[in-house]
């Protein structure tokens, strides 16, 4: 059996793609299985999708606790360790991660498995598709070809699950397109499946009665939603435009997560720490004072916590 | 002590009024509605120093009963059958909230078809829920479990809700004398409501409920409402201790009847046990060595009392006034559960499904119960579910389809 596993964040495709690498799967004749796991559904959040698929009847369910692969959509949840990207990675794991960097330049500062390949699939989606969320179809591709499926069925199951989620026909061709120069850009990889380790016994823990100010859902600590910082959910970040911002307080009004103060000047200070990317002031921004610009890779939204 | 005729109703508004309850969300129902309009009338006069909300529904009420319960309120509801289910989601997060209100459940059968007689199939529904529950067999008890309630959901080794049931029309309708506590010595009994996890302090804000995904937090704090359920067992046996010294009366978790030498015993529950100690007595004027035991708290489930109780016998017969469609009596199943592993239980153990929607069992069906879970005990061998229905029933019940049916 070979089991990959996809990281992304809410909205980039990581579970259509991981639909996409079991449909390929299942249309190839293999036994296959996908299926995502999520929280509440926040665009930006870490999400993560599971494929399994092989000869014999998969005995497996849910999450893939030791992938052969790990497809990562976004090179910021490397640095996020909410997101587990590594977790249950072995030396001989073949990693994939939507970068603009080199595996050398990601590992300058991360430790990551032997077989690391990256990709700007990001910004080939940008230049070719015209939009930074459709690489659905390219990861699918890509993911399909590292494990050795043909052309044939991935093109199938684009179409299929691309159908599925109501996009329109030249759309697909475009991603189809696009997904086939993915797909050549990378070579099938030797995988070297676990398995065969010996299973003991786990130790188990009694559970006992702890107090009700333990033993309560609930959390009394004030204030630490600022400790986990969501700027890392950011493609695009808001800048503002010295000169061009007439002080209206709108963007102040209109952010969804009050993520903007405003100086003695009644000019907009982000928080970037924690900002998720969403745009809404820029859009909002009657002088256009606020503009997007794409994040840079090892910028400000990797290093988040 | 100077007792006063008054319903299972009447009771239970005596039983939170007596508790110094703060707060009381309601909403009527047949049979509960006495206990809320009791409860309206005495706080209009000031004789209860509790606020009193009208909800629009259940769903609001018990939402609202959650929500004063954490912000430090002693909160009282009650509610009946339809009722019960139609805020049945909120029960599980008032448990997991651990919020240790009391609410009194009027038992009354569920539509369809529709009925206002009781059976257990709404409380029982409820038996998961996290709260723990006592089912009372006197207007008295029911009284006197409201108070037992606060004090075990209130303990730091507790702090779940609890259901007080009471049958609807044969308690909730039903006059009997009933001795009230003297409240200086109620308030000895339970002391104020002091949560160390739950209050509402501006400077001090916490977040309830929280979302947990991924199953580690949410096995743990599940894993601590049964641990929490399972202390009461132990809680319970102090509270009862400390009720009998106070008030002289003594509630255990299961009680039994005419036990010592009995060789058969039947297993019941809420007000119907009365009718069983009634079938007891007239077997044993016949010669027949046969007790009764009536379960009164079914959450925590007290097994080891029940093994004590029935190891040893010949023939138990469950009479479950309850039915699980296409399993049968649903206390039957926990009875049976629990003597699995009792190297001297009971050769046979029998299960009677009676007493459906307020369906009448006479003494001549109790008869029947105890000649056949005597036959069942010498042979060796269980029984059931007897689904019990008499010959004249079954006659009135084919003249009522004929009328239904226009044949008549």
């Amino acid at each position: 059996m070979v089991a990959v596993r996809f990281h992304g964040r809410g909205g980039q495709g990581a579970k259509t793609a991981s639909r996409i690498l079991g449909t390929a799967a299942f249309l190839s004749g293999y036994v296959a299985q996908d299926s995502p796991i999520y929280g509440a559904e926040r665009r930006g959040a870490p999400v993560a999708a599971f494929t399994r698929f092989g000869r014999e009847p998969i005995r497996e369910r849910g999450a893939i606790t030791h992938p052969d692969v790990v497809v990562v959509a976004d090179a910021s949840l490397l640095e996020d360790p909410g997101a587990r990207v590594l977790e249950g990675a072995r030396a001989q794991t073949v990693l994939f991660v939507n970068s603009s960097l080199s595996p050398d330049a990601l590992r300058a500062h991360l430790s990551l498995p032997e077989q690391v390949m990256t990709r700007d699939v990001t910004g080939i989606a940008l230049q070719q598709l015209g939009q930074r969320e459709a690489i659905s179809a390219l990861l699918g591709a890509v993911a399909a070809r590292l494990v050795g499926l043909e052309w044939e069925p991935v093109r199938q199951a684009i179409t299929r699950e691309l159908e599925d989620l109501a996009v329109a026909p030249p759309v697909i061709e475009k991603n189809l397109t696009v997904a086939k120069q993915c797909y050549d850009s990378v070579e099938p990889t030797g995988l070297h499946k676990g398995g065969g380790q010996v299973i003991s016994a786990a130790a188990l823990h009694n559970p006992i009665y702890e107090p009700p100010t333990k033993g309560t859902a609930r959390i009394s600590a004030a204030g630490n939603s600022v400790l986990r910082e969501t700027g890392g959910w950011r493609t695009f970040r808001p800048v503002l435009v010295a000169g061009k911002c007439n002080g209206c307080w709108l963007c102040f009004v209109y952010c969804p997560d009050g993520v903007i103060a405003m100086n003695q000047d009644d000019r907009p200070v982000v928080d970037y720490a924690h900002c998720k990317g969403c745009q809404i002031c820029v859009h909002e921004c009657p002088t256009h004072a606020l503009v997007a610009e794409r994040e840079q890779e090892g910028g400000e939204a990797w290093t988040a916590k | 002590m100077d007792s006063q005729m008054m319903t299972g109703n009447l009771a239970a508004a005596w039983g939170a009024r007596l508790a110094d309850v703060d707060y009381i969300p309601a909403f009527p129902i047949t049979p509960q509605t006495e206990i809320v309009e009791a409860l309206a009338k005495w706080c209009a006069r000031g004789e209860v120093a509790a606020r009193f909300v009208s909800m629009d529904s259940e769903h609001s009420m018990m939402t609202a009963a959650g929500a004063a319960e954490v912000a430090g309120a002693r909160v009282f509801t009650a509610t009946s059958s339809q009722g019960l289910l139609h805020a049945f989601e909120v029960l599980y997060s008032i448990s997991g909230w651990r919020a240790p209100l009391v609410l009194v459940n009027v038992s009354r059968a569920l539509a369809a078809p529709i009925t206002l007689e009781s059976d257990h199939n709404d409380v029982l529904a409820a038996r998961d829920a996290g709260f723990l529950q006592i089912h009372a067999e006197t207007c008295q008890e029911v009284l006197d479990s409201i108070l037992m309630a606060y004090r075990i959901a209130e303990d730091e080794r507790i702090m779940l809700p609890v259901i007080v049931n009471l049958d609807g029309f044969t308690l909730s309708f039903t006059r009997e004398p009933v001795s009230l506590p003297d409240p200086e010595m109620v308030r000895r009994f339970l002391p104020p409501f002091r949560p160390s996890h739950l209050g509402f302090t501006a400077s001090s804000a916490q977040a309830l409920g929280v979302a947990v995904i991924g199953g580690t937090s949410y096995a743990y704090f599940r894993h601590q409402v049964h641990l929490a359920a399972r202390n009461a067992l132990e809680v319970h046996g102090e509270a009862a201790e400390s009720f009998h010294a106070l008030f002289g009366r003594r509630y255990d978790l299961v009680e039994g009847y005419r036990l010592e030498d009995a060789d058969d015993v039947l297993v019941m529950t809420n007000a119907g046990a009365s009718k069983g100690k009634a079938a007891v007595d007239a077997a044993r004027t016949q010669g027949k060595r046969v007790g009764l035991l009536r379960l009164r708290v079914i959450r925590p489930w007290p097994a080891e009392a029940i093994r004590q109780a029935l190891r040893g016998r010949r023939g138990v017969a469950v009479l479950d006034q309850n039915l699980a469609p296409g399993q049968g009596g649903i206390l039957y199943q926990e009875v049976a559960a629990c003597l699995y592993h009792e190297p001297a239980r009971p050769r046979a153990l029998c299960s009677f499904i009676g007493g459906l929607g307020g369906q009448n069992l006479s003494a001549g069906e109790f008869h029947a119960i105890v000649e056949q879970t005597a036959e069942a005990g010498v042979a060796g061998s269980g029984l059931g579910p007897v689904l019990l229905y008499s010959a004249e029933e079954h006659r009135e019940m084919t003249q009522l389809q004929m009328l239904a049916g226009g044949h008549a």
